[in-house]
């Protein structure tokens, strides 16, 4: 890590695991919204990392974000932080500015007609809580009015809202910009693979911890094979997700995601991809390692694997993304797959 | 905020940019002098012996790239070889002939051989003219390696050898051995009392091999018997005694490269092509996913190379590797089976595809075995992460 990766992984971490201990965390699920935490992130200027230094950013690199990001996830920062950074980021690459407040992004159930913007049970998290909307269309960053429109609100497995938004939107600003249609679920998909990664490493030190003090047959539990075994193989997991997320966040720093003939899309796909596979494995050994008490809401390893079931197919999971490189393969051939790892 | 994880980063690694004229060029080169080659042996890689492809990867300056330039290497960054490698694995180039010598016995004998060995030596490896193969198991030590019994006692003039070696590849064919004996019977700790010796196989008398035949029919490791060997003083690598410790540092060479995931992709190429009219979502999915992991492992055995070129130690980082790596290689041939009902064929019958795909379910068995089994490399890593 270089030395800004540095003071942000420490200033971030540090903020959330003062903030979201597990009191914390069973409240904002089960009671309120953490509005004191969001003031915090936006005075501390977390949302802006990716942000033009003209809008109040530092205009860091995706690599230089990561940190954030996978903190975002090693916490399970119950708030739009992810998407906060990435809007900033889509605003930079566009010449836009944002107004105040949360955005939403929008990937699907939109419509454009005549400059008419109407949403159709478009999914969007924390969507009843937003300021505006962002959306991609032709060539254009929207920005649109979040108010008037219906709400259903609904929460993912990991208690985090993702409200059903329909209705038409006024358009508040619109920007030319070179980014595609799919840009945003591209980048939704590189923040949720960083995050899960973040959440895997947490459900591995949880469980590492647990298997080391945990007493059985008169030894701790970390002393038996079959537990080393599954911790070793976790670890592996957890590095994979890791190491194809920050090679995404790489190649996004050195050739973008849309106009360089070698864009970050391929890795950006092949970490979601990853990263929702790896999953179900991750969750069921450190549920498996953690025994009954894993199982209970009092002991908290669920704050992480509830998020990483949700997370598994939010912009697109193994299903979507594994089509995705699956039809590449196909269509380029076996003699081409090679050549495009390597590029 | 201690996490285990970050013991286990992975840092991406950008090849420079002038690799990739090497890279082009490896690629032509391989275009070119493969298409003869049936496609059951290049689907053997790494282990398919053809001294002749060798001696051409020689000629062009292309094995014992990293060695010094002295000795008659290239002098080359880990990375140059790291092109070279993967390309050939990816080719599915017979490269059974050189393939330890590059690998790991040339940087053993450069670190701890003796003037002569290596004057006498290391040209030859990097001429592609030198076979190496390793003695390290025997009979009754395999993954519990330190428990060896071969022993070499000192005499007068030299060494005695007297012992078995077993499952050594190439050894019926090999130029030299690197061998790890005994050379203490009686010493205090269990890894102590071990040394690594340079044998002469085609000067030595009274060491003979007896080969093996595998699953496949295939003949390429053995047993080896040493009775009364003698062995010059000079045979000896490095320091007496000091033989775990050397091993142990070539093992991580051993296990830290691209083939520990790359010994089934001459198949998923393969697969990919006979599957081309496909519109199956699952299917295209699970091809998809295997693409991901493939890119995955890649860039963390990348970045191996890059911490070992920055002069690290990755034997955590290497171990995870070589451990995911085997459950994705290991898992292609059944994987394939599943997608496709073509049914593999024995060399000869069929279509490329079938043939390759009947040569690799038989030998995957043996990707979780060579260098060292999962249990064992889940032991290292357990340990790496401080709880064992
Ligand atoms: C194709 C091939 C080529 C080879 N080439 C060479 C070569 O060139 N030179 C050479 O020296 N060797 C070579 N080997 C040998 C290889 O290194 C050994 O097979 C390997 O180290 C395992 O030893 P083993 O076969 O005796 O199995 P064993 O050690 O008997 O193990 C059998 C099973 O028990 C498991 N096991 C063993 N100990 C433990 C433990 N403590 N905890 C949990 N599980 C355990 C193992 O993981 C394995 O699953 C080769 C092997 C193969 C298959």
């Amino acid at each position: 890590m270089n030395e800004l990766q540095n003071m942000l992984h420490e200033s971030v971490s540090r903020l959330f695991e003062d903030e979201l201990d597990w009191d914390a965390l069973t409240r904002y699920e089960k009671v309120e919204w953490p509005e004191s935490l969001w003031d915090k992130v936006i005075e501390q200027g977390i949302d802006k990392v990716l942000a033009s230094e003209s809008s109040g950013g530092i205009e860091a690199s995706w690599s230089d974000a990561y940190p954030v990001l996978r903190a975002c996830g090693r916490y399970t920062v119950p708030l739009p932080v992810s998407e906060a950074i990435l809007g900033q980021w889509v605003a930079r690459q566009s010449g836009a500015e944002l107004p105040e407040g949360i955005p939403g992004l929008l990937t699907q159930g939109f419509s454009i007609q005549e400059s008419k913007f109407s949403l159709n049970k478009s999914i969007v998290p924390w969507g009843s809580r937003c300021s505006y909307y962002m959306a991609i269309h032709d060539s254009e960053l929207f920005i649109l009015e979040a108010q008037k429109q219906e709400v259903e609100t609904q929460n993912n497995l990991g208690r985090d809202p993702r409200d059903r938004i329909s209705g038409e939107a006024r358009i508040l600003d619109r920007f030319p910009t070179n980014l595609d249609n799919d840009s945003l679920l591209y980048l939704g998909a590189l923040v949720r693979s960083i995050q899960i990664g973040g959440a895997s490493a947490a459900a591995l030190d949880l469980a590492v911890t647990y298997a080391s003090d945990r007493e059985q047959f008169g030894r701790s539990l970390a002393k038996f094979q079959a537990i080393q075994h599954h911790l070793a193989d976790l670890a592996g997991l957890v590095a994979s997700v890791d190491a194809i997320a920050i090679a995404a966040c790489a190649r996004l720093d050195l050739s973008g995601i849309t106009d360089d003939q070698r864009n970050a899309r391929f890795e950006i796909a092949a970490a979601k991809c990853r990263a929702s596979e790896a999953v179900e494995k991750i969750t069921r050994l450190s549920h498996q390692i953690h025994g009954a008490i894993g199982f209970t809401y009092e002991y908290g390893l669920h704050f992480l694997t509830r998020r990483m079931w949700a997370w598994r197919t939010e912009y697109g999971g193994v299903a979507y993304w594994g089509q995705e490189l699956g039809k590449l393969a196909v269509e380029s051939g076996g003699n081409e797959i090679w050549p495009i790892i390597t590029a | 905020m201690e996490s285990i994880a970050d013991k286990l980063r992975f840092d991406p690694c950008q090849l420079p940019d002038d690799l990739h004229l090497l890279r082009q060029e490896v690629r032509a080169f391989l275009t070119d002098e493969l298409q003869e080659y049936s496609v059951v042996k290049r689907s053997h890689s790494w282990e398919a012996y053809d001294a002749e492809f060798s001696a051409k990867l020689g000629e062009r300056g292309w094995l014992g790239m990293t060695l010094p330039k002295q000795y008659g290497g290239q002098g080359c960054s880990a990375f140059e070889r790291y092109v070279v490698v993967e390309e050939c694995l990816v080719a599915g180039a017979p490269t059974g002939f050189h393939w330890v010598a590059d690998r790991q016995s040339g940087t053993l004998l450069t670190r701890y051989g003796n003037e002569t060995q290596k004057k006498e030596i290391i040209p030859k490896i990097t001429a592609g003219k030198a076979c190496f193969c390793i003695g390290m198991s025997e009979p009754n030590s395999g993954s519990d390696l330190a428990s060896l019994r071969t022993k070499a006692e000192k005499t007068e003039n030299g060494w005695l050898v007297n012992g078995t070696k077993i499952w050594t590849s190439q050894a019926h064919r090999a130029d030299y051995m690197i061998a790890l004996f005994r050379s203490d019977p009686d010493p205090d700790k269990k890894h102590a009392g071990l040394s690594q010796f340079l044998i002469d196989l085609k000067k030595t008398r009274g060491i003979t091999p007896r080969t093996i035949e595998n699953l496949a029919g295939g003949k390429n490791f053995n047993e080896v018997s040493f009775v009364d060997v003698e062995l010059p003083a000079d045979a000896l690598i490095g320091t007496e005694g000091e033989g775990w410790k050397q091993v142990t540092e070539e093992l991580a060479l051993e296990r830290s490269g691209p083939e520990r995931y790359l010994s089934c992709f001459y198949l998923l190429r393969e697969l990919i092509d006979v599957l081309k009219d496909c519109a199956n979502p699952a299917i295209l999915a699970k091809i998809g996913t295997q693409v991901a992991w493939a890119t995955t492992l890649r860039t963390m055995s990348l970045s191996i190379a890059s911490q070992l070129h920055a002069g690290e130690n990755p034997t955590l980082a290497a171990s995870v590797v070589k451990d995911l790596g085997c459950q994705f290689e290991q898992s292609l041939p059944g994987l394939a089976q599943e997608l496709c009902d073509l049914e593999p064929t024995l060399e000869g019958y069929g279509v490329p595809y079938q043939q390759i795909l009947g040569n690799l379910i038989q030998i995957a068995p043996s990707f979780s075995l060579r260098g060292g089994t999962p249990e064992i490399m889940r032991g290292i890593i357990a340990k790496g992460m401080g709880i064992r």
